[in-house]
C-alpha cells in the first residue's frame, strides 16, 4: 500500500503530574495550572460553566466515577492535517508526519450530566455513571490505572440540550490535552516508534481489522474527524488515522460496552496487528462501520460492503470488533459470517454473558454458526463488590440505577453491583484487558 | 491414615457378563474388578479403592429399581466413608453412561462425597448431568481406557484431598456451563489476532466462548377467525406507568408489569411512559400507542374486525434479557391470557 503514509510517533515519559505556577514540562514531570487551563478554554464555558482539575497517581487506592470519555494527550508536530483533525481544525487526513504523545498519562473527562429528560435525553440515552478503579480486582479493566490522569471534573449549566453539553466537554478537554501536549515541542522524547504500512509483506496473509462504532444519537455516538456517523455506509481507513486521532468517543451510555477516545487512538488490536506486519501477517488496514444499523437490511448491506472491502484490500483474514452490546453484537455477527461465506477467517472478541455463575442461558446476544474463534472478554453479568477507598475523584456519591429511582450510595465506600455495565470498558470491546471467562 | 475411594462400575467390567446379565442387581466387592484394578495403582499409595460396586445397565435404570439401588449405594457410602465416589469411565455407553452419572449425582448430592465419572462428551448423560458434576473427558470406547484413567485418577485425588480444581481444560473433565472471571497471560488483543493467525495457517485454535445454540420457535397457527379473537398487547419495549411503580429494570429485566386498560380512552403521554435502556424513547413517550397499539386495537374493535381487546397489557424491557428469564416470563404470561380466554396476542419488540 504505497501512499507516503508514514507516521512516526514521539513518545514523552510522564513520570509525574503536579500542581503549579505554570504548566511545563520537564524531565518527565508535567506541571500543571488550572487557571492557565481555565483562561484557555473559557471561550467554550456555555453549557459548562467551569471545572476543576484533579491528579490521580498509578495504582492509587482510589476510584474514578461519572467518566465520559479519556483522551489521549497528542499534538502533531510535523505534517499535514491534526491531532483529532476535524475539531479545530481543516479535516485533512491525519496519519503522515510527525505526532508527539505523552506516554502514561491521559486527560479524564468527568461530569454528572442531568439525568431528566428535559435536557438530557430518554431510555438509552441517558449517561450512566462509568467507574474507574484504580486499584484492586478491577484495576485490570482499563490502562488508566496504570498511569497517571489529570481528570476535569465539570460543572455544568442547567437547561441546555445533551448535544451542548456534549460538546463543550469534550472541545475543553481536547484542548487541554493538545495544549499540554504542545509543552513537548522541540523536547528530545524518550521513545519515538515509526508506523508505516508501505512494506508489503505479500508472502504472509493480509489481515484487516473491522472496527464497527456505535451511533445511536447523542450520548452514544462515535466521531469521525469531527463529525458523528450517522448513516455511515463502510469505509476504510489506514490505521495512521486512528493513531492520529481520526475516530473519537462519543459514547457515555453503557460504560462497559464503550471505548473511551484513548484506546480509539491506541487501538490494542491495531497496534498487535502493527506489530506483527511481516511476521505472521500482512496488515491490510482497518474497515470503519457504524454498529446498531436499524434493521436486518441495514445490518447485511454494512456486512456485505465491510467483506466486500476487505476483498477488495486483498485480505484473507479479518479481526471482527465493535462497540456497543446487544444490537451491536448482531451487526457483527453478520460480517463475521459474511467474509466466511467469502473465504475470508474471522476472529472476534466480545463480553458474554451466562448469568450469575456462566450457566444461565445463551453466552452471546447473538451467534452465527461461522463464529468459531470468538475470544471472551469476561462476562458483565457476574455481579461486582467495589471496595472501600481512600479518594473519589468526579462526585461524592455514585449515580446509579436511574430507573428505579437513583441510588447514590458514598463513591468511596464499599458497593456491589449486580451487573458489571457501569465499570468502565468493563466489557472489553476493543481487546485491551486481559479478562476473559475461565470454563469450569 | 490413607485416603478410600469407592467406584461404581457396570456388570460387563464386573465381570459378570454381557448383555444377557444386564440385569444383575446391585452387588457390593471387595475384589478390585475391571477399571478399579488399572486406577488403584494410579493413586501411588494414597488413596485405596475400599468397595468396588456395580450393577447391571437394564437393572440401574429401571425406575422402580433406583430407590432400592439408593438406599444401598447409602449404606455402602456410611460403612466405608469414602473421600471421594469414582464411577465408570463409561465412554460412549449411553446406559452405562447415565448409570455412572446418575449415581455420581446421588452420592454428591445426597451423601456429601465428591464424586466423580468420565465419558465421550457425546454420551448422552453428559447433558443430562454435567452442569453439576465432574465427568473427564474420555476417548469414544474402551480401548481409551488407558488415557482416561490417569487422568480420572489425578481429579479423583485432588477431589478426595478437598483441593480446589481448575478449569476444565486443566483438570481434563468435560465443561460443566460454569464459567468464572479471571485475568489471563494474554490481553484480549492478542488472543483474538492469535485466534485469527491460526485460522489462517490451519493451525489448531478452540473458541473461548462455545455457541449454547438459540431455541427455534415455530410460528404459532394462524388465527381462525380474527373477528371473534379476544387479543392481548404486550411489548419488550419497556412501557410502564410514569415512576415505573414495579421497579423493571431497563436492562437485564426479570420481571414484566401489568397495567389495566379499563376504561381509558388511551394511553397518554404523561401517564405512561418507557423506561427501555436500549433506544431512544422520546417517541415513544410521547405517544405510548406506538409501542402498544391499544387505539388501533380499539378503532379494529369498534369496526368488528376484532373480537375484543384484553384489557391488560404486559410489559418488560427487553434488552440483555437472559434467554432463561424471557422464557419464564413468556410462559407466565402465556397462562395469565389462557386462563382469561385470550386467543391471541400481539407482541411489540423494538
Amino acid at each position: 500500500m504505497m501512499m507516503d503514509m508514514k507516521l512516526t510517533r514521539q513518545y514523552y515519559d510522564v513520570k509525574d503530574v503536579v500542581f503549579g505556577e505554570k504548566c511545563a514540562f520537564a524531565h518527565g514531570v508535567l506541571t500543571v495550572n488550572e487557571e492557565e487551563l481555565v483562561a484557555l478554554t473559557k471561550h467554550l464555558f456555555k453549557a459548562v460553566t467551569g471545572f476543576h482539575l484533579e491528579i490521580t497517581k498509578p495504582g492509587e487506592n482510589a476510584r474514578i466515577v461519572h467518566v465520559l470519555d479519556a483522551v489521549q494527550p497528542m499534538v502533531k508536530v510535523e505534517g499535514e492535517s491534526q491531532q483529532y483533525p476535524g475539531f479545530f481544525s481543516t479535516p485533512y487526513t491525519a496519519g503522515r508526519g510527525v505526532t508527539n504523545l505523552y506516554r502514561g498519562f491521559s486527560v479524564i473527562e468527568s461530569a454528572a450530566l442531568p439525568w431528566d429528560s428535559a435536557n438530557a435525553s430518554s431510555g438509552l440515552l441517558y449517561p450512566r455513571d462509568a467507574i474507574i478503579e484504580l486499584s484492586g480486582f478491577a484495576a485490570g479493566y482499563t490502562p488508566f490505572a496504570g498511569m497517571h490522569n489529570l481528570v476535569i471534573v465539570y460543572e455544568l449549566g442547567e437547561g441546555f440540550s445533551s448535544i451542548e453539553y456534549d460538546d463543550a466537554i469534550r472541545l475543553i478537554a481536547m484542548k487541554i490535552s493538545a495544549y499540554l501536549a504542545e509543552l513537548t515541542r522541540g523536547l528530545t522524547p524518550d521513545d519515538s516508534e515509526q508506523f508505516s504500512l508501505d512494506e508489503e509483506h505479500p508472502e504472509l496473509p493480509g489481515v484487516v481489522m473491522v472496527w464497527q462504532c456505535q451511533n445511536q444519537g447523542p450520548y452514544s455516538n462515535t466521531l469521525l474527524y469531527g463529525l458523528p456517523i450517522d448513516n455511515l455506509f463502510p469505509t476504510v481507513l489506514h490505521p495512521n488515522e486512528m493513531l492520529d486521532g481520526c475516530v473519537v468517543s462519543g459514547n457515555y451510555v453503557w460504560p462497559a460496552f464503550k471505548v473511551p477516545t484513548y484506546c480509539h487512538v491506541n487501538h490494542p488490536v491495531l497496534l498487535e496487528l502493527y506489530r506483527r506486519h511481516g511476521k505472521d501477517l500482512n496488515f491490510k488496514g482497518v474497515i470503519f462501520s457504524r454498529s446498531h444499523e436499524p434493521s436486518n437490511w441495514h445490518k447485511q448491506r454494512s456486512a456485505s460492503q465491510n467483506v466486500k472491502l476487505a476483498q477488495m484490500l486483498g485480505a484473507k483474514g479479518l479481526v471482527m470488533v465493535w462497540t456497543g452490546g446487544g444490537n451491536a453484537c448482531t451487526d457483527g455477527m453478520l460480517t463475521i459470517q459474511t467474509a466466511e461465506q467469502h473465504g475470508i477467517r474471522a476472529s472476534t472478541l466480545t463480553f458474554e454473558f451466562g448469568g450469575k455463575d456462566g450457566t444461565e442461558g445463551l453466552l452471546l446476544v447473538d451467534d452465527v454458526p461461522e463464529a468459531d474463534a470468538v475470544c471472551s472478554g469476561g462476562s458483565i453479568e457476574r455481579p461486582i463488590t467495589l471496595p472501600a477507598v481512600d479518594r473519589a475523584v468526579g462526585g461524592d456519591t455514585f449515580r446509579l440505577n436511574k430507573e428505579s429511582g437513583g441510588w447514590f450510595p458514598p463513591a468511596t465506600g464499599e458497593v456491589t453491583i449486580g451487573t458489571r455495565t457501569h465499570m468502565y470498558m468493563g466489557g472489553n470491546q476493543c481487546a485491551y484487558s486481559k479478562m476473559t471467562c475461565v470454563a469450569y | 491414615m490413607g485416603l478410600k475411594a469407592v467406584q461404581y462400575i457396570n456388570q460387563f467390567y464386573a465381570g459378570v457378563g454381557g448383555e444377557t446379565m444386564a440385569d444383575t442387581p446391585f452387588t457390593v466387592i471387595s475384589e478390585k474388578k475391571g477399571p478399579a484394578a488399572g486406577l488403584e495403582p494410579l493413586f501411588k499409595g494414597e488413596m485405596t479403592i475400599t468397595k468396588v460396586v456395580y450393577c447391571g445397565d437394564n437393572y440401574v435404570n429401571t425406575d422402580e429399581n433406583w430407590p432400592g439401588i439408593q438406599e444401598q449405594i447409602r449404606k455402602v457410602i456410611e460403612e466405608e466413608k469414602p473421600d471421594v465416589f469414582l464411577a465408570g469411565p463409561a465412554f460412549n455407553a449411553g446406559r452405562y453412561g447415565v448409570a455412572c452419572a446418575k449415581v455420581c449425582d446421588f452420592v454428591r448430592r445426597e451423601l456429601g462425597v465428591p464424586s466423580l465419572t468420565g465419558m465421550w462428551w457425546e454420551n448422552p448423560a453428559v447433558g443430562m448431568y454435567v452442569k453439576d458434576n465432574y465427568i473427564i473427558s474420555t476417548p469414544e470406547t474402551a480401548t481409551g481406557m488407558r488415557k482416561a484413567l490417569p487422568v480420572m485418577a489425578a481429579l479423583a485425588l485432588k477431589l478426595a484431598k478437598g483441593e480446589e480444581i481448575g478449569p476444565a481444560r486443566v483438570e481434563g473433565y468435560l465443561e460443566t456451563g460454569h464459567r468464572n472471571n479471571a485475568y489471563v497471560a494474554k490481553s484480549g488483543a492478542e488472543r483474538v489476532v492469535d485466534m485469527v493467525v491460526a485460522k489462517l495457517y490451519g493451525k489448531p485454535y478452540q473458541t473461548e466462548v462455545p455457541h449454547r445454540g438459540f431455541e427455534q420457535v415455530p410460528p404459532a397457527p394462524p388465527v381462525r377467525d380474527i373477528s371473534r379473537a379476544k387479543i392481548a398487547l404486550f411489548t419488550t419495549g419497556g412501557l410502564v406507568p410514569v415512576g415505573n411503580p414495579d421497579k423493571i429494570k431497563q436492562a437485564f429485566a426479570v420481571s414484566y408489569g401489568v397495567y389495566d386498560m379499563t376504561g381509558l380512552d388511551a394511553l397518554k403521554k404523561g401517564e405512561f411512559e418507557s423506561i427501555h435502556g436500549g433506544y431512544d424513547t422520546t417517541f415513544v413517550s410521547n405517544d405510548p400507542h406506538r409501542l402498544v397499539p391499544m387505539d388501533v386495537v380499539k378503532d379494529c374493535v369498534e369496526e368488528g374486525v376484532i373480537g375484543q381487546l384484553y384489557p391488560f397489557f404486559g410489559s418488560t424491557c427487553g434488552v440483555g434479557t437472559n434467554v432463561a428469564s424471557g422464557q419464564k416470563m413468556g410462559a407466565d404470561w402465556a397462562k395469565r391470557l389462557k386462563d382469561a380466554g385470550v386467543t391471541a396476542a400481539i407482541l411489540t419488540s423494538t
